[in-house]
């Protein structure tokens, strides 16, 4: 029976407008209240009584607004809080109030009998139909806000734990998953309950849920990371979480918070699908036997001629497999050509029969409509896959070069050089998963080649048990050694100096009658530092230390001493190359007039548990004055920029699945189109609405679900490429020689699971729409 | 007398074209007994198929009670309401409305896969079902390689698939010609006779019409006249 279409989407534009409304009033209140945003605004807010265009203006305004926050709080923090607070709060009952007003209006209306009447004439159906769900918003409202407090909650609990000096808590990222987990949970829960309470998706009551239980949260989490005030009184409770956003970007912890929110969102709208595709048939009946075993006949993915043909675009491009499709059809129908004409003059019967087998085989729109989603769907998929496991290989290459020059964790003393560093080495080997262990000293100063002079940071290191911990020796190119450092003799001395001394022995000007080539200490410069200065394994370079030298009249004199290049090495990082020089640890010590080490590098069995290593190291040490540092901290910024940068390309390049998702919005509705007098047949034969939802749904699925998995085949197929045969880079402008790629087991699952998600709800409308059509419009049709 | 299979009370329905407003129905009342074969005649627009619809919960009347095996069906939910076109309802068409992409036998086969039969079953009754109706060899077919009068058959054949209560039909031999035509009609006499099933014919071909045991007329939205044979 008709299920009163006409009814709802006038309620939720009802809805719509009122939220425009209340939004534009209070953008024009803003504006009002200050004069200069209603100049700002002004643009904008000409689109609010049209559309949701309000919404980010508000936003806008309120941001605005927000940046003052901090000032204002800091004058009179608690009582400037406490009324933006009961502004906040009366605006929310205000609301509140508005949504019930207009919905028990609503319902007394329905409850009219004679309105009722005049109604039931117009579309008998909307009689039957039930009215807002307070059960259902109720449902709604709070398995989001609850999910919302679980995420913040457990991560707290869990994570928090793990700063704590026992360790048993769980690392930052797990802590985060798992408490992200249980929060999508819930929502998809509170979204399953509130939808079978209702047996329809009830949009109307979850945008209100959303709105009201949902936003709270995050706005009030956004306003903590801008004002000082609330950061000093939540934050400490909550500085997991803010150290977790933090790691998105630096200056933007919101975005963290708003993109769970999304997800959250998210998860609820799936609970509610798949509650109301469950149990919209009266019952719980998640069965698809039928449903599968029609769809599969009206889109008819799974052929292998789609499937290749696809496959085949999406790996070689669209050109060469239409080419190739072009000979192989020619080639086909030459050839039943001929055979029909011979069947023809013996057996006029069999050759009209393939004949016709031959015109029915030809694709229908719809057939050919499937297969360009199919390819739209997969190209997203195969993008997505590609474009982040080359990022991940930039990111990996990245680190790689960053933990092969320095080390996967420092250990460091506070305010003092560390003398009992051969102690400090010894206790820390011996602590689970070090691998490797090795003092160093740093400090800056200037390298002088000749005339021409740059800015350094020498590193004192101990050849021996360098390796153990860095990639240096493995670096150092040809001709050069890491051990000539400990035996300064054995380097071969630059040939033009060689004749220098020879001179000088000769003329006896100089160094003395007979005097050897001056015994220098062994240094080690980068590349790019050594192209710099125009030396050589064998030259001559000096060290200059602006201070440490003596006591001059007026101040401290530089210091100078000379080393001979015992080796060049290519880290590959160009910062690395350029500004890094190796030297001996004692001669670091010595020149920089320092005891000991600055520190002892670290390096770890498994990079990724470097931070709790590091952890167990500091225990071992027994904490202060001792810390520790991983390579994650000491990079931080770098790293969480990337990480933000892979974040945005991934939705960036989302999109792309979300037009795919509109090919296949227009693929299932012109199904739904072709297949109007089918479904009411189908519903004459029993099929309840839900059903034909399923019906539809399962379609939309099909072509995601293939489209996914082609578009993972070939992106992977794309990752194995680039990876075993390469595309050149030019290492002078990328530093890198071919593009890196790493393909990440979670990322790469990712791409094709957003993609069924995203099929999933782009044909939720067009599935919706095929099983609110009237049968009997269906039948008068004919 | 027990109550009977089918009571409608007093079914009004009216469209709306192009703002005026036409009256199809204006209180129809019939009552359909268990076994009953029926056939209802009266003039093209005469509002015949609207009140089959309307019977067959296909559409909804804007006001009347209609009471089917004891419950009124206004009161139930989309989902009873599938479920008692599924168990208690057969329908043919005048154009056989088959599924294109199905053969004979997964069409006839289709109300038992609805009502969640296992996929063996059902075709073990299709097959069966097919084999009454005189089609077993055509049954790997698909609609678009059958006759007319063979599609029509098979639709029967649907229709009947999960024993029914009551069969409705509209003008199930309308687009045939006369000889394949009778043979839908005696078909229909057939199994009206032996498995008991009650049938509501809706045509104009008034003769076949007057074979049949009970006549109701439709006239300006309402019951003109009833003639039992």
């Amino acid at each position: 029976m008709n299920e009163g279409v006409t009814r709802r989407p006038r309620r939720s534009l009802l809805l719509a407008a009122g939220l425009c409304g209340a939004v534009a009033l209070g953008n024009i209140g803003l504006g009002l209240h200050r004069a200069d945003l209603l100049r700002n605004q002004a643009p904008t807010m000409l689109g609010i009584g049209m559309s949701w265009g309000g919404l980010p203006a508000a936003a806008r305004a309120f941001r605005n607004r927000a940046a003052q926050l901090p000032q204002t709080l800091e004058r009179t923090p608690l009582a400037a809080a406490r009324s933006y607070l009961l502004i906040g709060l009366g605006f929310w009952l205000a609301g509140a109030a508005l949504v019930g007003l207009a919905f028990g209006g609503l319902r007394r209306v329905r409850s009219d009998p004679h309105k009722a009447g005049v109604l039931a004439s117009l579309a008998p159906a909307s009689g039957m139909r039930s009215d807002f769900h307070w059960g259902t918003l109720a449902a709604y409202g709070l398995g989001f806000f609850l999910a919302e407090s679980m995420v913040v909650l457990a991560y707290a609990v869990l994570a928090g734990r793990s700063l704590a000096s026992d360790g048993a808590g769980f690392e930052p990222g797990v802590g985060f998953a798992i408490s992200f987990g249980v929060g999508v949970l819930i929502a998809l829960v509170g979204g399953f309950v509130g939808a079978s309470h209702a047996r329809r998706l009830a949009i109307p009551e979850a945008t209100i849920a959303i709105l009201y239980f949902g936003l709270p949260i995050p706005i009030v989490l956004s306003f903590l990371s801008r004002s000082p005030f609330l950061m000093m009184k939540l934050g400490h409770r909550l500085r997991e979480l803010v150290y977790l956003s933090s790691l998105l970007g630096e200056s933007r912890p919101e975005l963290g918070y708003w993109l769970v929110f999304a997800a959250l969102a998210l998860a609820l709208f799936l609970g509610m699908t798949i509650g109301f595709v469950a149990t919209s048939s009266g019952r719980f009946d998640a069965r698809f036997s039928y449903e599968r075993f029609i769809a599969s006949r009206h889109v008819g993915v799974f052929r292998p001629g789609l499937i290749v043909s696809v496959l085949a675009v999406l790996v070689l491009g669209v050109i060469p497999p239409l080419i190739l499709l072009g000979i192989v059809r020619a080639a086909q129908a030459m050839a039943e050509r001929v055979r029909i004409r011979r069947l023809g003059q013996t057996q006029p019967l069999e050759a009209a029969r393939a004949l016709h087998e031959l015109e029915a085989s030809a694709q229908t729109p719809t057939q050919l409509m499937t297969a360009i989603s199919v390819g739209g769907v997969g190209v997203g998929v195969m993008a997505l896959i590609i474009v982040l496991s080359v990022m991940s290989g930039f990111e990996d290459d990245l680190r790689q070069k960053i933990v092969g020059t320095h080390a996967d964790g420092v250990v460091l003393k506070s305010g003092e050089s560390m003398e009992d560093y051969p102690e400090v080495m010894a206790r820390t080997r011996n602590v689970r998963g070090v691998v490797g262990v090795t003092p160093f000293l740093m400090s800056e100063g200037m390298v002088a080649a000749r005339d021409i002079m740059s800015g350094a940071l020498i590193k004192g290191i101990d050849p021996q048990s360098a390796g153990s911990v860095t990639d240096l020796p493995r670096t150092i190119l040809p001709g050069g050694d890491l051990a000539w450092l400990t035996k300064p003799s054995s380097i071969p001395i630059a040939p033009d100096e060689a004749a220098l001394v020879e001179e000088a022995a000769r003329t006896g000007v100089g160094e003395g009658e007979g005097a050897p080539v001056e015994l220098l200490s062994g240094i080690i410069l980068g590349r790019e530092l050594a192209a710099q200065l125009r030396v050589s394994v064998g030259d001559r370079v000096n060290l200059i230390s602006p201070l440490g030298g003596a006591i001059g009249p007026t101040g401290p004199l530089p210091k100078a001493k000379a080393f001979r290049v015992a080796g060049i090495f290519y880290s590959g990082m160009y910062e690395y190359d350029s500004k890094l020089v190796y030297v001996l640890l004692q001669d670091a010590a010595d020149f920089f007039n320092l005891k000991g080490a600055t520190g002892v590098e670290v390096k770890v069995a498994d990079v990724d548990a470097a931070r709790s290593v590091m952890r167990s190291i500091l225990d071992v040490l027994d904490g202060y004055p001792y810390r520790t540092r991983d390579w994650g901290e000491m990079n931080s910024n770098l790293f969480a920029a990337l990480r933000l940068e892979k974040l945005v390309m991934g939705i960036i390049l989302s999109i792309i699945v979300v037009v795919a998702a509109g090919l296949i919005v227009a693929t299932v509705i012109m199904l739904v189109l072709e297949k109007r007098k089918e479904i009411a047949v189908l519903k004459a034969l029993g099929v309840p609405n839900g059903g034909i939802v399923k019906i539809f749904l399962t379609e939309g699925l099909q072509i995601g679900v293939l489209g996914g998995a082609l578009g993972l085949i070939a992106g992977l197929v794309w990752c194995v490429f680039i990876d075993r045969v390469g595309i050149r880079l030019d290492p002078q402008v990328y530093y890198i020689h071919a593009l890196p790629v790493r393909i990440v087991p979670f990322q790469t699952a990712l791409a094709p699971l957003v993609a069924v998600m995203v099929t999933f709800l782009a044909s939720l409308y067009p599935a919706l729409k095929a099983s609110q059509l009237d049968p009997a419009e269906g039948f008068r049709s004919e | 007398m027990s109550a009977p299979l089918l009571e409608a009370t007093d079914i009004a329905k009216s469209f709306f074209l192009n703002g005026e407003r036409i009256d199809v129905l204006r209180g129809v009342s019939i009552r359909i007994e268990k076994g009953d074969l029926i056939s209802l005649i009266g003039a093209s627009g005469s509002g015949k198929s609207t009140l089959l619809h309307v019977i067959g919960t296909l559409d909804a009347p804007a006001s009347g009670r209609l009471v089917i095996q004891g419950e009124s069906v206004f009161e139930m939910n989309d989902a009873q309401l599938a479920q008692l076109r599924n168990r208690s309802f057969g329908f043919v068409f005048q154009s056989h409305f088959l599924l294109p992409e199905f053969t004979a036998l997964e069409n006839v086969a289709m109300p038992g896969l609805i009502a969640r039969q296992d996929r063996k079953s059902a075709f073990a009754s299709a097959n069966a079902l097919l084999e009454r109706v005189g089609l077993t060899s055509r049954r790997d077919h698909r609609p678009g390689e059958l006759s007319g009068g063979e599609s029509q058959r098979v639709a029967l054949a649907r229709a009947l698939m999960l024993q029914p209560a009551l069969l409705l039909a509209d003008e199930p031999t309308g687009n045939l010609d006369p000889a394949t035509a009778a043979g839908i009609h005696s078909l229909l006499e057939e199994v009206n006779r032996d498995l008991g099933i009650a049938a509501l014919v809706v045509t104009h071909n008034e003769q076949l019409a007057a074979s049949l045991p009970r006549r109701l007329r439709l006239q300006e939205g309402r019951i003109a006249a009833v003639e039992t044979c």
